[in-house]
């Protein structure tokens, strides 16, 4: 079984740059529109590797070494994040919070890269990124919590088995941590009304504006890393916040329906939804982590347990 | 007499003269020399002492007679000490030939290290007492003999006057202590009551929180220590603080006798606010000292959290959680020391290239010192809380501690705990915000400066003290689980082995964190993807700056960098900008624009409390007036008043 697992995980190396296609092709048709196939980003990672990449000027150690480092720390991510509740052994454990130490030095790599060359755009996008994960953090810890209250344990594996079952739903808090996730995928996935991947704006870029002197395979590796991202927060998700029942075969087809169903929320929510004034988007977390604390603190009340 | 108290006085006397030679032989380089080997010679007394777990001299008594000895816990500080010591000394052989006041500095030096081996050794009242206010005194001393400008007396005047207002509490606390019999003996204080532990409590917390930086005491911090010499800000900012957290448990967890939760709480609230105010006040800052001098309150404040969550783990019952909360907090004290003395080094190291410290007017210094920057880089990563470097691995374990403590009822407890996670997670992402900040504008991109452009690595020593703290950076976050249990062991409660001994961070019932393996992975994995990658580049392009030339204006800036998250907190940092524009002939001549954010509670509580205080001592010299007839009257009413005082009985 966990051998199975395992090759489900690191198939998320292959298959993680197909929700972003799929998401895409969503919006399009929600948008009336016929949009490119769910394999565009296949095609445009192919395209990528076999451009030659471009160094701005003055670009130095730390913007060569950001593209392979983020890369890297997003397949570690993959392998953390269990699938259908099991785990292979690849010796790195399964902790939440190592995993959000190593998202964190992802984004540490891409937001010090893009002060290597000194690219305004770049360096205002990862700004905005930065200010704005001051929040995403607190919000992210705050639903893992929530996620952890019920196996006391932030081992996700365990979190993932005490979330089994409907009873688990009886009580509020399981209500609470599930609306803040939310939140936490809108963020993490870099999707509109937070942030909007299609804008071709260099001012309102905040996930892709680091991105913008990248060329070649640094900017595949990149695309692949944004593509690994929605596959690490969304499996996550529905790793913690999915009812589910029976072994890992049943739990494996649920969870590809509960990964198709919040990709198509998120193509819905994109269409309907403009993207955010930046500033407000703090608010919007802060609301999302009163929701979480108030979950948390219904648990530890002992409300609906 | 043992070995190991053998070698600890021969330290000592080592230590002492290693400072003469300085003093009165003006051999600066053989003095520093000295003073690092009797420091390597004290830090492996301590080590001993902390694995073997005996104590060796005296042990703590209320009586005022001196009395000195080393127990685990003072060994554990002690090899911290050293740790950061012994490299910063290496580094200052050849950091302070040359500079103002080198050969006061340098006996000075021995003499603050005595002062903290002296504090962390006093096994009684008095000469803990002495050795503590040395230990404030003589950095001020050595401040003042290496700079004489006005803005440095004025900070030092600070620091003195704020830390002997704060400190009264440390004596307040001792002699409380020594009066109950308690120092050493927490059932003495039991047996004097409630009333005597909440006050021998809140002393403490208020004495020992003062000088460890605890906001709303914190004050003096970011003007004292950036204006010392660099070995000294990296001694001060790595290591006093920590002695008075070293204090501050002793009193809170060994003496008190008793693990209230209201001291949990009140932990966790001065933790969560220094954590959250260090760091936010310096994103604020433009000066590179100050910024890492705020961050020391930040992460004082983190160790205050870990503090906390054990106080009310203790409280709850849980010894192992308690133990391994208590395990967190020492691991982040020698992190934080290891790290900061590293930064510090670092600063002083560009500041000697450089010429300045203005953010600003950095940039491109990795590629020109590469030793330096590397050093810097790792040291900056680790203060940023990212894996697999030593700060991940204890915040981890903070982070752990907290999210512990919100499994517990009541609900008070357990949100609280809830809330002070919440409060870390911004913390690290503040301080990795701060860091990348730091990073680009220090380290990368074009030099802003003509200084940069030739700056070059410093020498040898330099370069060898820096490099040995960044190699402690990096082999404290891969092994951090072969110290824990050793730690654990030290926690009030512990009771036999708490933990066993892994690589890793493997902590009983939750995830656990293996960085030897994520390092690893990490590095392969990165490796490959560079070797997948290949060579196919095409030549260099200038960057996009919506197809205008890129020229030097444009470069991006501290406060820009920072803006959007000034924004969002106006409220709370209450930016102030000035323009000023200057017209003549019905033209704009020149425009100034000057914006800084000043600090909170500098302009609410303690400008208000200085101007109360000098009214107050304006109305005080009208009663000197200089006229004997004035003080002849004094005396006579004094008289009379205690005459009435004894008619009436009230006296005698």
């Amino acid at each position: 079984m966990n051998a199975a697992a395992a090759l489900v995980q690191l198939a998320g190396v292959a298959l993680a740059p197909l929700l972003p296609g799929a998401i895409q092709t969503l919006k399009a048709r929600l948008q009336g529109r016929k949009g490119p196939s769910v394999l565009q980003p296949y095609r445009t990672l192919w395209r990528l590797w076999h451009k030659s990449a471009v160094d701005p000027g003055g670009a130095g150690l730390i913007y060569r070494l950001a593209p392979p480092l983020v890369a890297a720390c997003l397949l570690a991510a993959l392998v953390i994040v269990p699938v259908a509740g099991r785990a292979g052994s690849f010796g790195l454990g399964n902790d939440a919070l190592v995993l959000v130490g190593v998202l964190a030095l992802a984004r540490f790599a891409l937001a010090a890269a893009s002060w290597d060359p000194g690219n305004g755009f770049a360096l205002m996008a990862s700004a905005r990124e930065l200010m704005i994960s001051v929040f995403g953090e607190a919000l992210l810890v705050l639903a893992l919590l929530v996620a952890a209250l019920p196996a006391k344990s932030t081992d996700l594996l365990a979190m993932s088995a005490a979330a089994a079952g409907g009873h688990i739903w009886s009580g509020p808090t399981h209500w609470c941590g599930a609306i803040a996730f939310l939140l936490v995928i809108l963020l993490e996935t870099g999707r509109q009304p937070i942030d909007n991947p299609d804008t071709h704006l260099e001012l309102t870029m905040i996930h892709e504006g680091p991105l913008l002197e990248y060329a070649g395979r640094d900017l595949a590796f990149l695309q692949w890393a944004g593509a690994a991202r929605h596959w690490v927060i969304l499996v996550l998700a529905a790793e913690l916040y999915l009812p589910h029942w029976g072994g890992f075969a049943a739990y494996l087809c649920l969870l590809v329906v509960g990964v198709a169903v919040l990709c198509g929320a998120l193509a819905l929510v994109e269409t309907e939804q403009a993207k955010m004034r930046i500033l407000r988007v703090p608010a919007l977390l802060g609301v999302g982590c009163a929701i979480a604390l108030a979950g948390a603190g219904m648990w530890i009340g002992g409300v609906g347990v | 007499m043992s070995l190991l108290a053998a070698g600890s006085l021969a330290g000592v006397a080592l230590l002492a003269v290693g400072g003469l030679i300085v003093a009165l032989r003006g051999g600066l380089r053989a003095g520093l020399a000295v003073q690092a080997a009797s420091m390597a010679l004290l830090g492996a007394v301590g080590i001993c002492v902390l694995v073997g777990g005996d104590v060796i001299g005296a042990s703590f008594r209320s009586t005022i007679a001196p009395a000195f000895g080393i127990d685990p816990l003072s060994g554990f500080f002690l090899a911290v000490l050293a740790l950061t010591a012994v490299p910063t000394l290496v580094f200052a052989r050849d950091y302070l030939p040359g500079s103002p006041g080198a050969r006061s500095v340098g006996a000075l030096t021995s003499a603050f290290l005595l002062s903290l081996v002296g504090v962390l050794t006093a096994r009684d009242v008095t000469s803990f007492l002495a050795f503590w206010e040395l230990m404030t005194l003589v950095p001020a001393a050595a401040i003042l003999l290496a700079r004489r400008d006005r803005a440095v007396r004025s900070a030092v005047y600070s620091y003195l006057a704020i830390t002997h207002l704060g400190g009264a509490g440390v004596w307040i606390a001792l002699i409380a202590l020594a009066y109950h019999g308690a120092i050493g003996d927490p059932s003495a204080l039991v047996a004097a009551g409630t009333g005597a532990q909440t006050l021998v409590a809140i002393a403490a917390l208020i004495g020992f929180g003062t000088k460890a930086g605890f906001i709303p005491l914190h004050s003096w911090l970011p003007r004292a220590h950036p204006v010392a010499p660099a070995h000294l800000s990296a001694l001060m900012s790595g290591m006093m603080i920590k002695v008075a957290l070293y204090g501050l448990i002793r009193v809170e967890f060994q003496w008190l006798g008793a693990t209230p939760r209201w001291l949990g709480l009140a932990l966790l609230a001065i933790g969560l606010v220094s954590c959250l105010g260090g760091v936010l006040w310096a994103l604020v800052q433009h000066d590179l000292k100050p910024l890492l001098a705020y961050h020391s309150i930040e992460n004082v404040g983190i160790i205050a959290l870990a503090l906390g969550a054990s106080l009310l783990f203790a409280n709850a019952g849980n010894s192992t959680w308690a133990a391994i909360a208590f395990a967190a907090a020492l691991l982040h004290v020698t992190n934080h020391a290891i790290f900061k003395a590293l930064l510090f080094l670092g600063a002083g190291a560009f500041e000697r290239a450089v010429g300045s410290l203005d953010l600003d007017h950095l940039g491109g210094l990795l590629r020109r010192m590469p030793w330096t920057g590397g050093a810097f880089l790792v040291g900056s990563m680790a203060i940023a809380g990212l894996p697999p470097l030593n700060g991940f691995a204890s915040e981890w374990l903070v982070l752990q501690s907290l999210l512990h403590v919100a499994f517990y009822r009541p609900l008070g407890v357990g949100l609280s705990g809830g809330v002070a996670l919440a409060g870390l997670a911004m913390t690290a992402a503040l301080a990795l915000l701060c860091f990348v900040k730091v990073i680009g504008l220090v380290l990368l991109g074009s030099p802003r400066r003509v200084e940069c452009e030739t700056a070059v690595d410093p020498p040898t020593g330099m370069r060898a003290g820096m490099a040995v703290l960044a190699m402690l950076c990096v082999v404290l976050g891969l092994v951090p689980g072969l110290v824990l249990p050793t730690l654990a062991r030290l926690a009030p409660d512990a009771h036999g082995p708490v933990l066993a001994r892994h690589a890793g961070l493997v902590l009983p019932g939750t995830g656990s964190y293996l960085p030897l393996p994520l390092a690893l992975a990490l590095a392969v994995l990165t490796l490959g993807l560079i070797a997948m990658r290949g060579k196919r580049r095409a030549a260099p392009a200038p960057s996009w700056a919506c197809g205008q030339p890129v020229v030097a204006a444009l470069n991006w800036t501290s406060a820009g960098f920072t803006k959007p998250l000034r924004l969002v907190l106006e409220a709370v940092l209450r930016p102030r900008r000035e323009i000023e524009v200057v017209r003549g002939g019905g033209m704009v001549q020149s425009v100034t624009y000057t914006a800084h954010v000043p600090s909170l509670l500098d302009a609410s509580v303690y400008e208000p409390t200085v101007r109360t205080g000098l009214r107050a001592a304006s109305f005080v010299r009208r009663l000197q007036s200089g006229n004997v007839r004035t003080y002849a009257a004094y005396l006579l009413g004094l008289v009379i008043g205690l005459l009435v005082l004894v008619h009436t009985g009230v006296l005698g």
